[in-house]
């Protein structure tokens, strides 16, 4: 790529266009708060209204699809954290859902302790989960952290057959979603509870991007050497974005089969786990505003094949098929002309229509943090976006593991 | 042999090249000098075809050469001696010299040109079977040019070839360059920073100061101007 | 006691595939410094193309060789059109990339022959041999097996010892820009290390489906163990490939055996962990000859 939206070339930028006014970020424009908390917060809160407004007018199915696409929001903001900010990535995630599912269950089946407690058990036991395998892959260069992601997607499912008697071996377990409070119907309270989930969780996540860590992870990200020198303890800032991203999945994989009722290792199958990488490169790697679309296109590209190979009178067995095959396509087309997924091309137009309405664009300073965030369409959380990064920049070549 | 004609290279917004012309005629010594970052390595890389150029045109026996890939204009007769790590530290002596061969010398000749070369660099024939990466600095030296003389070329480019050496293996390698270059036989484009040595065997010496030809002389004219000397070349 | 020895003789058997695969991943890796992890993929894909053959009333051994070729298109159009258009880009694109390709490989292979776990036939019988009264886990198809591979092993180390394409590979390999000054086609050159390794993969293909249910699937596991062998093998000579697929066949076969066969493949990431961690230049590299 050779023009990114998020840099466009400092060097060509007129001198008046530096001039602080000029460089005001959208969030600044739409009199958004600066402080990023408070920003985030006001954002969270538009978001959930704007949830609630979908969830009331759709039926019972609609309401687990929806909840189902901010479960894999929690996922790919997890995998975006990783890959965008931090550089490393992980062909391996399903298998932190898998653990953050089979806590949720086996919490349910043998404690009595709360939803709110089992989420966040979940989600520290898959952390820790992540940890531990962080620790590896931070010394380890793309071609084996891919072998070593790979082995783990396909081995740790085996577990469950292998100790069949705590996880219920191919039936797996099964697990209920929280009551529903008065007349509302389970699917949406639960719909509902994943949304909340997914807000705070990217609200969280948008904080930690603008922290001092999320400084950490870019830096480790853009030269390991240069951080290093400049007193960032790199494996230790690897396996914390490793943890973080894997806490995410674990959540999130609890969160999944509070839904579906039932935790058995068929559900995570090493494709949901290539389609998690791929989803993410799709929505635009870093970005947390991206992880919706790559969500979308998780939940709807089975139902979208199904309706085209019946079109094309493929036979059903084709659909499944077809959508693991969409995103093989999307990694290898991803790769080879390395745009910034479906926000980076969201953010373009929208710079475009923004410079064409509001006359000269601004020139963002990447090294100022209160000036990063770029230019864009009303709809994205400015500051968030600033972390949208190049498949093609993010990972350092190293020579060894 | 070599005709350059206003060959201009950039690195994105760097000039390396600008309009650089001259010319190499066979059984001479061009010699090409200037201080560093001068874009000398890039005038070779720019001529073997590894870098390519933005304007202008080389040609080599009539033939364009620029826009070419390196491996064709190997096969016409360039053989570009890189500066520095030019052996392969992984293969044998011998293995790096039958490389050289497989392009222009015909299948039952090859053995007779690596033969040629040991007579040459005896040194070598005693470790023909050793990893070329046990060799020093003047057998690694030695190994590279053998290779290059073993693609039986018809133009040497040589970059910095005494880079590392001693004073007297570096006098002893420009003399196998001047008796290699004779006659109407091989012609050599010698890039070096060390220029008391480069014009003590060249036929002709151009100076290239920030990318441009600012002096194409005879050497004698070096030996006669220190003021010249001074200015481009430190000595 | 004859337990072991049947599990050491599968582990044998199994191994010689994961050093075929081991051996397809290092030839790439080497030349390019790219592991493709679609060649397990690539091998399924070109064993279907033998399976549809077959059932097609077409021989064995055509068939079999049909798959092999097909291998070799498939690796060379897989380097020119997805490899080469990378170079010079970081080295987590090429991975993604090969990928991408297992995950449309494995969809495009669903959607023609679907995901049904079928019978292939093997070329001998799959009947153990009987040795003095004792039938052992190792059947007239094994010895093919085992044949085939180190058939396969011995010509490319021949292939690099002693022939000029090989010593030309081997430079374009470890220094491709002194190679093309010295007018060897580098480019070539890579496209013909693809094809050999993807001949290679479709090998270990034809090999393990009549050992495995034969479905789009089938090569994951063997493509993550002939990573593990490739990894410990140094990733760099075919040597170390066949006793990496050993150590790595009779490893998993003992831990099936003896623990669990479900157990397997969290074993075989144990091992890769270890060796990554403790000699990462493989049991027979030396440090600093590692390209990837």
């Amino acid at each position: 790529m050779t023009a990114s939206p998020t840099r466009p070339g400092a060097e060509a930028a007129p001198s008046g266009a530096r001039k602080r006014v000029a460089l005001r970020p959208l969030a600044r424009r739409l009199r958004l708060p600066s402080q990023p908390l408070v920003r985030h917060s006001i954002l969270f809160v538009l978001g959930a209204g704007l949830f609630y407004v979908l969830t009331v007018n759709v039926g019972a199915y609609s309401d687990y699809q929806i909840g189902e696409i901010a479960v894999y929001a929690i996922v790919l903001g997890g995998l975006s954290v990783l890959t965008g900010l931090n550089g490393q990535f992980s062909l391996g995630h399903g298998a932190f859902m898998i653990i953050g599912a089979y806590t949720l269950a086996l919490l349910q089946l043998h404690t009595h302790v709360g939803l709110v407690e089992e989420l966040v058990i979940a989600a520290v036991i898959a952390a820790a989960a992540g940890a531990v395998v962080g620790v590896p892959a931070a010394r380890l260069s793309p071609p084996y952290l891919a072998g070593v992601t790979l082995m783990l997607a396909l081995g740790l499912p085996q577990l469950s057959a292998q100790y069949g008697s705590v996880f219920g071996g191919e039936q797996g377990l099964t697990t209920t979603p929280p009551p529903a409070p008065g007349t509302l119907s389970p699917e949406r309270w639960l719909a509902w509870i994943q949304l909340f989930c997914a807000l705070v969780v990217l609200v969280l996540l948008a904080n930690l991007v603008r922290s001092r860590f999320g400084r950490a992870f870019r830096a480790v990200r853009d030269d390991e050497v240069a951080a290093a020198v400049s007193g960032i303890h790199v494996a230790r800032t690897k396996v914390l974005a490793f943890t973080v991203s894997a806490g995410c999945a674990g959540l999130g994989g609890a969160l999944l089969v509070l839904s579906t009722g039932v935790v058995n290792v068929g559900e995570f199958p090493l494709s949901l786990s290539i389609g998690l990488l791929a989803a993410m490169v799709f929505g635009g790697a870093g970005s947390l505003v991206g992880v919706w679309w790559g969500a979308v296109a998780l939940v709807y590209m089975p139902t979208w094949s199904t309706s085209l190979s019946q079109h094309l009178s493929l036979g059903t067995s084709a659909a499944a098929y077809l959508s693991d095959s969409f995103f093989g396509v999307v990694l290898i087309i991803a790769m080879l002309v390395s745009p910034a997924g479906v926000q980076g091309g969201i953010r373009r137009i929208g710079q475009h229509l923004w410079r064409t309405v509001a006359g000269p664009a601004f020139e963002p300073v990447p090294n100022d943090p209160s000036l990063a965030a770029p230019d864009g369409t009303p709809s994205e959380v400015a500051g968030v976006e600033a972390a949208t990064v190049r498949m093609d920049q993010e990972t350092k070549e190293r020579s060894r593991p | 042999m070599l005709h350059v004609e206003g060959l201009s290279v950039r690195y994105g917004p760097v000039r390396a090249l600008d309009d650089v012309s001259f010319e190499a005629r066979p059984g001479k010594i061009t010699t090409v000098l200037g201080a560093n970052g001068a874009g000398k390595t890039t005038l070779l890389r720019t001529l073997s075809g590894l870098v390519r150029n933005h304007r202008g045109t080389a040609s080599f026996d009539g033939q364009r050469i620029t826009g070419r890939a390196p491996e064709s204009i190997a096969r016409l007769g360039v053989s570009h001696v890189p500066e520095g790590r030019g052996v392969i530290a992984e293969l044998t002596v011998d293995e790096n010299l039958r490389l050289g061969t497989f392009v222009r010398v015909r299948r039952g000749e090859r053995r007779a040109v690596v033969d040629e070369i040991y007579e040459r660099f005896p040194q070598l024939r005693d470790k023909r079977h050793r990893s070329a990466s046990t060799l020093s600095g003047g057998e690694r030296q030695m190994l590279v040019i053998g290779r290059a003389l073993a693609c039986r070329p018809r133009l040497l480019l040589l970059d910095e070839p005494s880079l590392g050496l001693s004073p007297i293996v570096t006098a002893q390698l420009m003399a196998t360059l001047r008796e290699l270059t004779t006659g109407d036989g091989l012609g050599a484009v010698l890039v070096e920073q060390n220029a008391r040595s480069a014009l003590s065997v060249a036929d002709w010496a151009i100076v290239l100061n920030l990318g441009r030809v600012v002096v194409a002389d005879r050497p004698a004219r070096f030996a006669a101007d220190a003021d010249l000397r001074r200015h481009y070349l430190g000595f | 006691m004859a337990l072991f020895v049947d599990i050491l003789l599968s582990g044998v058997a199994q191994g010689m595939v994961f050093a075929a695969i081991a051996l397809g991943l290092g030839l790439v890796s080497r030349a390019t410094g790219i592991v493709n992890f679609a060649q397990g993929a690539m091998g399924m894909f070109t064993t279907f193309i033998a399976f549809s053959l077959l059932s097609r009333g077409v021989g064995y051994w055509p068939a079999f060789v049909a798959a092999l070729a097909a291998g070799a298109v498939l690796g060379a159009a897989v380097e020119r059109t997805l490899i080469r258009p990378l170079q010079g880009k970081p080295a987590l694109n090429p991975v993604i990339v090969t990928i991408g390709l297992l995950v449309v490989l494995e969809g495009v292979a669903g959607s023609i022959w679907g995901n049904v776990a079928r019978g292939f036939p093997a070329a001998f019988s799959q009947r153990g041999l009987v040795i003095g009264r004792t039938r052992v886990a190792f059947s007239h198809f094994d010895v093919f097996l085992v044949c085939a591979v180190v058939v396969l092993v011995v010509a490319i180390v021949a292939l690099f010892r002693w022939t000029a394409l090989g010593l030309r590979m081997r430079a374009a390999a470890f220094s491709p820009e002194v190679s093309r000054l010295l007018g060897v086609r580098v480019g070539r050159l890579f496209t013909l290390a693809w094809a050999l390794a993807c001949a290679a993969g479709s090998l270990a293909g034809l090999l393990v489906a009549p050992l495995s249910s034969f479905s789009p699937y089938y090569m994951d596991l063997y493509l993550v163990y002939g990573f593990t062998a490739a990894v410990l093998g140094g990733l760099l000579s075919p040597v170390g490939a066949l006793v990496g697929g050993l150590v790595t066949g009779i490893a998993i076969a003992l831990v099936g055996g003896y623990v669990g066969p479900d157990l397997q493949p969290i074993a075989a990431l144990a091992m890769l962990l270890l060796v990554l961690m403790v000699r990462p230049q493989g049991l027979f590299g030396t440090a600093g000859v590692r390209r990837v």
